[in-house]
């Protein structure tokens, strides 16, 4: 277990994706024809952190995500980068939302390091914390076609092998916080949960930096409090999307690790206001304590419009203040 | 022996192809066309996939529920008394789907699916099969906020989609699918099963399909083959404890056996499809017997499901051949 260094109280983060700028979506277009390098790609890649890494500063929000502009899928994301994967195809995730859905054709692995060039790059550019992030083995191995191996927890245990070297290599690279997102988690509540388990000790094993596990979409109320067993120190969960339904949950046993607090919804146009975000707040503290506490959006807010998400997460920051003031009896200035 | 397909299949082409239907909706959202426009594209790309059934050799086809965002909000949202909440997963899928709430008394106000029933027939040479989600499985899969209990609203549903089985029929469906893959999760609920199934298809002439999928039916039969449907759709691959458990009791109804895994890429070669029917004919006789997927084919990119439309056609041609060959 590590600590929350020294991050304030209710600190605001968020879960990892932010939408790509027009810009970047044509070049990603053209890249895909190669009408574009590589290299021109990558730089508008970099202008893209660039400019939601300063949006976030300017927000306030208190540790950072690089905004994965880079990344298409985050499953996708790791099966380019690792031996082992082909991309089968589009499929599709929900509305008229797909992924590429990649196929497992031969054994799993790390070729290099698969993010901790861009870690660096976008720590560089900011004094506050930027979290690493990575896509959790159970995940990986669920969201992919396995053509390969003839059990998945085989698949699962070798992907935690792989990720969890990439923790370490992050860790390396700087990285006080490091996420591993699950969302996958609960798909198979009884027959894999165990095993998803089994795959975050390994990823997680030795490592000193403070660790985070994204869980979404599912159902939660079916894997807790077994879901506390998860081997990192803070669950982030959404719970706006449920109207805080997950609260009742967390009634029935203690809640022991770290909570993310999902107050806004991903999935939603409308953009919050602070006193709703406020309430969720206030909502979570009569079941958690304010020093296990940090506050994030629901999900990653790649599929929301840039105006979108920035007032979501401009929503969110001054939700937290206003209670954070609440709470300790301070009045830092708040937006109107 | 002929073939067939559960229902939905893959709305957009391959990379680079262009995702037509998703653009669309896309625009629709933003507002820049009207619902007369989406239609239109989803007129094409269903005309499109029906088509490709057909060319491929399916006997039985559906339309693809190229109009459905997904099996519960395309009822709940055409019945009365429901709301439509946050996403949820479908099963142990990763496919999302947004969750029905019944809020008051449902009714059926008018037909659901009796257009797209009409519009697929009129574009295939081949049969076309309605798909209706079964009331059981749209009740497990959504929030009750109105009903006492879970048997009341299923029950409910039964009623509504009643009317929903008599309208398709009505305009000349001969045979109609009940998709009811939630009883395999729930078995504790049988009864109440029963009883909604009893609702549902009370009156209705045709021939009724009832189709469960992600699971086995272990602990339901035979007692399943009681209820008022004519066949019986099981999953063999999520579901593979099915070989064991039909083995059990004579199976006294006709077969839809999903034989090909739908939520694979693996495409299974002939061999495979010419060994599971000769399992399934040691219990089945052929002539009782429909050979498909698992469940729909939207888990897969659209060229893997055309790959295994291709070895389903293939495999049963093949196995039809072999049988032949056995009583010679």
């Amino acid at each position: 277990m590590s600590s929350r260094m020294n991050l304030p109280l209710l600190a605001t983060s968020a879960v990892g994706s932010y939408p790509k700028p027009a810009y970047l979506l044509e070049a990603r277009r053209k890249a895909l024809r190669q009408q574009i390098s590589k290299q021109e790609l990558t730089a508008l890649e970099q202008r893209a952190t660039r400019e939601w890494v300063q949006i976030q500063e300017d927000i306030g929000l208190d540790l950072l995500v690089d905004g994965e502009q880079y990344r298409g899928d985050m499953v996708a994301y790791f099966a380019d980068e690792m031996e082992g994967f082909a991309i089968a195809g589009l499929v599709r995730s929900y509305g008229n939302r797909y992924y590429p859905k990649p196929v497992v054709v031969g054994p799993v692995g790390r070729r290099h390091p698969v993010t901790v060039e861009w870690f660096k790059f976008a720590q560089s550019l900011t004094k506050r914390p930027v979290k690493g992030m990575l896509t959790g083995p159970y995940t990986i191995a669920e969201w992919s076609f396995n053509e390969h191996y003839p059990t998945r927890r085989e698949l699962v245990l070798e992907l935690a092998r792989a990720v969890g070297e990439e923790a370490r290599d992050l860790e390396k690279a700087g990285a006080r916080y490091i996420q591993i997102d699950e969302p996958a988690i609960h798909t198979r509540p009884d027959e894999d949960f165990e095993l998803a388990l089994e795959a975050m000790e390994i990823v997680t094993d030795g490592l000193s930096a403070y660790t985070v596990s994204h869980i979404c979409y599912g159902d939660v109320p079916r894997i807790y409090p077994r879901v506390l067993k998860l081997a990192v120190d803070q669950l982030d969960l959404a719970l706006k999307n449920e109207h805080f339904a997950l609260l009742e949950t967390f009634k029935q046993a203690r809640f022991t690790k770290d909570i993310g607090v999902g107050v806004v919804d991903a999935h939603s146009h409308r953009v919050e206001s602070v006193e709703e975000v406020a309430e969720g707040i206030r909502k979570t503290l009569q079941v958690i304590p304010a020093e296990q506490i940090m506050v994030s959006p629901d999900c990653g807010l790649k599929t929301r419009a840039i105006d979108e998400t920035v007032g979501k997460l401009r929503a969110m920051v001054d939700g937290a203040k206003v209670v954070r003031n609440e709470l300790t009896g301070t009045r830092e200035p708040t937006r109107a | 022996m002929i073939t067939t397909v559960i229902g939905n299949y893959p709305k957009i082409p391959d990379l680079p192809a262009p995702g037509k239907w998703r653009s669309t909706v896309e625009r629709f959202q933003k507002g820049q066309i009207d619902e007369t426009q989406l239609q239109h594209v989803e007129d094409e790309v269903t005309a499109e996939v029906i088509n490709e059934q057909v060319q491929m050799g399916i006997d039985v086809i559906t339309d693809g529920q190229i109009r459905w965002e997904d099996a519960q909000t395309h009822f709940a949202r055409r019945l009365s008394g429901f709301s439509i909440n946050g996403l949820q997963r479908y099963f142990d899928t990763n496919i999302y789907f947004r969750e029905p709430v019944a809020e008051h008394a449902v009714a059926w106000t008018g037909p659901i699916t009796v257009s797209e029933f009409t519009f697929a027939r009129e574009h295939s040479s081949k049969p076309v099969k309605p798909v209706v989600t079964g009331p059981f499985t749209l009740a497990a899969l959504s929030r009750n906020v109105h009903y006492p209990t879970l048997k009341e609203f299923a029950i409910a549903l039964g009623r509504a989609l009643n009317r929903e089985l008599k309208a398709l029929e009505a305009a000349g469906a001969e045979v109609i699918q009940i998709d009811e893959p939630a009883i395999c999760q729930r078995k504790q609920d049988f009864d109440i099963f029963a009883e909604a199934s009893r609702v549902l298809t009370d009156g209705v002439k045709a021939k009724k399909i009832l189709c469960t999928y992600f699971g086995d039916i272990g602990g339901l039969y035979p007692q399943i083959l009681d209820l008022p449907f004519d066949v019986i759709g099981l999953d063999f691959v999520a579901g593979y404890r099915n070989w064991d458990v039909v083995a059990a009791a004579p199976f006294t109804r006709e077969l839809q056996a999903g034989v090909l895994d739908a939520r694979n890429t693996r495409v299974e070669s002939v061999d495979e499809l010419v060994r599971a029917v000769r399992r399934l004919t040691a219990f089945v006789s052929p002539g009782r017997l429909m050979i498909s997927p698992s469940a729909g084919l939207e888990f897969l990119p659209r060229s893997v499901a055309r790959r295994k439309l291709a070895a389903l056609v293939e495999g049963t041609k093949v196995a039809n051949q072999d049988l032949k060959g056995a009583r010679t």
